[in-house]
């Protein structure tokens, strides 16, 4: 059984935090063979938590472990002249490179695509970066919060009544990531009919902003434009505070109105003003008043399964314990347990999505800094013992 | 250098509705597939008209509004349109004559909908060996307790735990301003599809790839669950804060609801924040000298950030800060992504132009968010009417003869106009602004678009 549609893909993930780290595992989710480039001093997503028991130490960290999952590890310095020719020779074995660096770097150390593409004509790589290898803004730092503001989803996220809101943690990141695997796989596929590889620039705040699918094209037919929801008015389709929790409704499913109203057990409800959108826009602050009247006293389970036998579409606000002891999840096998040779068994959120010919498989855990180095430089690249030594004392890996 | 795309060569039998898979299906058909829309004649896609339907040109309906609306053609620029009615046993005896000459079939129904049909992944692949089938449900095909649930992004943001951890700090859990998970289920049926068809090349062998939206939406949560899952801790919400950053957050800018965001990551940067505020002295204020404390007194450093930029443009305070270093934007709205200077630099929103009888013009729309050196990739044409291309594949890929096709027309398994479709009247775009639906309306929008 092949290890994934991705077998026999080689591949060097060079970049560092979240984004280019993610598109790199999901490749290796899906088959793909890839050995991860750290400098000596380590991806500095090694640095940041949560942490195995709250430990910070470099191999505890438990994001870097899921960032970097089904990979094989090993430590080079680009900025050495040894450190880039042994990075040449890799670039011979692989298919794609994934990297991260501002924009510029690497043709400053004279590793720019055409220099690698000269090597190695198939060759793909994928550049994931704040703003993109092009423009006025390609060298400005990013941060999770400049993807959300300079990507449009802030300006409609949060209350008009106050300020706008970040998405929690690294949704943008992801996103990218996510996305970098997705063009480097169609990147792959074109490169089976034509021979040829291609660079690929992903900006990650181009990728947030690649989801303003209702707001920009509205703009664009008919120059409204979207803020932040009134923060009265509003609560259907927003999360309400129930007996034990926080529950969310939305109409559009299989349930029309009347089955909604009756759901709730407001009779209240199935006034004839409430029955269209425009109608529950106009009465948003009385329907805001009958709703939460109506979930206060009811527990947010009864009222999540009871909703989905009416087909209406409901949701509960859950939180990580919540999703780490979901059933529906367990039943998708979506975590894995993993052995690390530092931190032990631990299970990790793993299946993006199942495929029927190659069920996904967890191979190994994230590398330890250096892990494979004698295996890649004296079994890859046919360098001896000794050599690999030198490499180390020369601070090269 | 050729012109052969990605998915030249390609075809998908787009059979899905609302943003999630329609999104994938338009990125395809910008990469070069051939893909086929299919609605229902009383079943049309509810972004034709519905509550996620956008705007329509002009904010004028007009005769086939089914066809013009905003959010429509952005997610299905570039396909053909051909109606079936899957209910009928004949429009699902067209449907199976499709998957025979198709490789790839995209559907999102609840999981007893294709098998009720005869339609599922193991029916499919008796019709055609090879096929690609990709499924997108809310939770995920199987015998797990949620997997027949009905779903959409609104209410599974909640559930997928996206809410939990976004929220003003103090305040309730919140949702994203826009369908979160529904890209993720786009982009992860993009990279599958791209996946399999390649493993097909090499084995010959099609597969079924099972979405459940549910799990895109956790996998994105990962760090905490790691924390939940190694340290049975339930993080709360941040805000615009972050775990180590100090400052960060979103400030006020000169102007009527203008905003810039900054995040401050060493003393380095707190310095040179504190330099351009002209307030160098508060860089050795013991409350903010460094980086532990700073975050301890965040509240006291927002008033001050919040007294120096809201004297500021928003742009000039972005090009002061980044030329010192700080990871710093503008929040930036609908109207900004296309008059953003650096986004039309790099070509983000492509213009596509309508033949005349649509009156709809030249609009511009969000391509695709990577460039690939030496692949010429665009929106290849407008998103089709409805029925538009029912001839095209009903007599010219299918070669059905052509009254048959007529027979078809007359009993209602296809049409060019939908059944029993009526649109909720909307309030003119200022009433839409003092209802709070739209925090602005800008007449001069064409102007500014040279449309």
């Amino acid at each position: 059984m092949p290890t994934g549609p991705l077998e026999g893909v080689t591949i060097l993930d060079l970049s560092q935090g979240i984004a280019g780290p993610f598109c790199a595992r999901l490749l290796a989710d899906y088959g793909a063979d890839v050995v991860k480039v750290e400098p000596p001093g380590g991806d500095p997503l090694r640095r940041v938590g949560p942490f195995y028991g709250d430990d910070p130490h470099p191999e505890k960290s438990l994001f870097f472990l899921v960032m970097n999952l089904n990979k094989r590890g090993i430590t080079l310095d680009l900025e050495t002249a040894l450190g880039r020719r042994l990075f040449l020779e890799l670039v011979r074995w692989a298919d794609v490179v994934v990297e991260s660096f501002p924009p510029g770097y690497l043709s400053r150390l004279g590793l720019d695509y055409s220099l690698l593409s000269g090597i190695n004509p198939r060759l793909v790589l994928t550049s994931i970066t704040p703003f993109g290898q092009s423009g006025p803004y390609s060298g400005f730092a990013g941060e999770e919060i400049v993807f959300y503001a300079m990507g449009g989803i802030m300006a409609i996220s949060g209350t008009s009544d106050r300020e706008p809101l970040k998405h929690g943690g690294n949704q943008a990141q992801y996103e990218a990531g996510l996305l970098g695997a997705a063009a480097t796989a169609v990147a792959l596929l074109h490169a089976d009919a034509t021979g040829g590889g291609q660079h690929l620039d992903i900006s990650i705040t181009e990728v947030v902003a690649s989801t303003m699918v209702v707001h920009q094209p509205y703009y664009a037919f008919s120059g409204g434009i979207h803020g932040r929801r009134p923060p009265k008015g509003t609560l259907l389709g927003n999360p309400m505070p129930c007996r034990d929790g926080w529950v969310i409704l939305q109409t559009g499913g299989g349930a029309t109105w009347e089955e909604i109203a009756d759901f709730l057990g407001k009779p209240e409800l199935r006034d004839l003003k409430f029955a269209t959108q425009e109608g529950r826009r106009v009465h948003g602050e009385e329907l805001d008043a009958l709703l939460l009247e109506a979930v206060k006293d009811r527990g947010r389970w009864e009222l999540f399964h009871g909703a989905a036998e009416r087909r209406i579409l409901f949701g509960i606000v859950q939180d990580a314990k919540d999703l780490a002891e979901c059933p529906q999840l367990a039943a998708r096998g979506f975590y894995r347990e993993v052995e690390h040779p530092v931190i032990g068994p631990i299970r990790v959120p793993a299946v993006l999505c199942n495929m029927s010919l190659t069920p996904y498989t967890l191979r190994r855990p994230a590398p330890l800094l250096g892990q494979h180095n004698v295996e890649i430089y004296c079994g890859l690249l046919g360098y001896s013992r000794q050599d690999v030594v030198r490499m180390r004392q020369l601070g090269v890996i | 250098m050729t012109q052969r795309l990605p998915f030249s060569g390609v075809r998908v039998l787009d059979s899905t509705y609302v943003f999630a898979l329609p999104y994938t299906g338009a990125l395809l058909a910008d990469l070069g597939a051939e893909v086929i829309k299919i609605e229902g004649p009383g079943r049309m896609d509810v972004t034709r008209g519905g509550v996620w339907s956008g705007a329509f040109p002009e904010n004028d309906p007009g005769e086939d509004w089914w066809n013009r609306s905003s959010t429509y053609n952005l997610l299905n620029r570039g396909k053909k349109s051909l109606t079936l009615d899957l209910s009928t046993p004949r429009g699902r005896a067209l449907f199976a004559e499709l998957v025979k000459v198709s490789d790839v079939v995209m559907e999102n129904y609840t999981p007893r909908v294709m098998k009720g049909w005869g339609l599922d992944y193991p029916n499919l692949r008796r019709l055609r060996p090879d096929i690609i089938m990709v499924s997108n449900t809310g939770y995920g095909h199987g015998d797990g307790p949620y997997s027949h649930y009905p779903a959409q992004a609104t209410t599974q943001e909640a559930t997928h735990g996206h809410c939990a951890v976004t929220g003003y700090i103090g305040g309730p859990p919140s949702k994203a301003g826009q369908s979160f998970v529904d890209f993720l289920a786009s982009w992860t049926a993009l990279f599958a599809i791209a996946a399999a068809l390649r493993l097909r090349q090499r084995t010959g062998q099609g597969q079924w790839i099972d979405i459940g939206m549910y799990q895109c939406g956790v996998m994105f949560l990962s760090e905490f669950l790691m924390d939940y899952i190694a340290n049975g801790r339930v993080a709360g919400r941040l805000g615009n804060r972050h775990p180590s950053r100090a400052p960060q957050g979103v400030y006020p800018a000169r102007g009527k609801d203008q905003w810039i965001v900054l995040s401050v990551g060493d003393d380095e940067q707190w310095r040179a924040l504190c330099a351009l505020m002209g307030r160098p002295t508060l860089a050795s204020d013991p409350r903010f000298a460094d980086s532990l404390s700073r975050l301890k007194n965040h509240a006291a450093l927002d008033d001050i950030i919040a007294q120096w930029t809201s004297q500021h443009d928003r742009y000039d305070l972005m090009h002061r800060l980044q030329a010192v270093g700080i990871p710093a934007g503008p929040v930036l709205n609908a109207r900004d992504l296309h008059l953003d200077p650096h986004y039309r630099a790099r070509g983000f929103l492509e213009d596509v132009a309508y033949p005349p009888e649509r009156g709809i013009g030249k609009r511009p729309l969000i391509g695709r968010p990577w460039k690939a050196s030496g692949v010429p990739a665009r929106i290849q044409g407008p998103a089709p009417r409805l029925g538009e291309h029912n001839a095209e594949v009903l007599l010219g890929l299918l070669g059905l003869p052509p009254e048959e096709v007529r027979g078809l027309e007359e009993a209602g398994i296809i049409a060019q106009a939908p059944r029993d479709a009526h649109l909720e009247p909307r309030p003119p775009a200022e009433e839409m602004v003092r209802m709070g639906i739209l925090a602005e309306w800008d007449p001069l929008y064409r102007q500014r678009l040279g449309i």
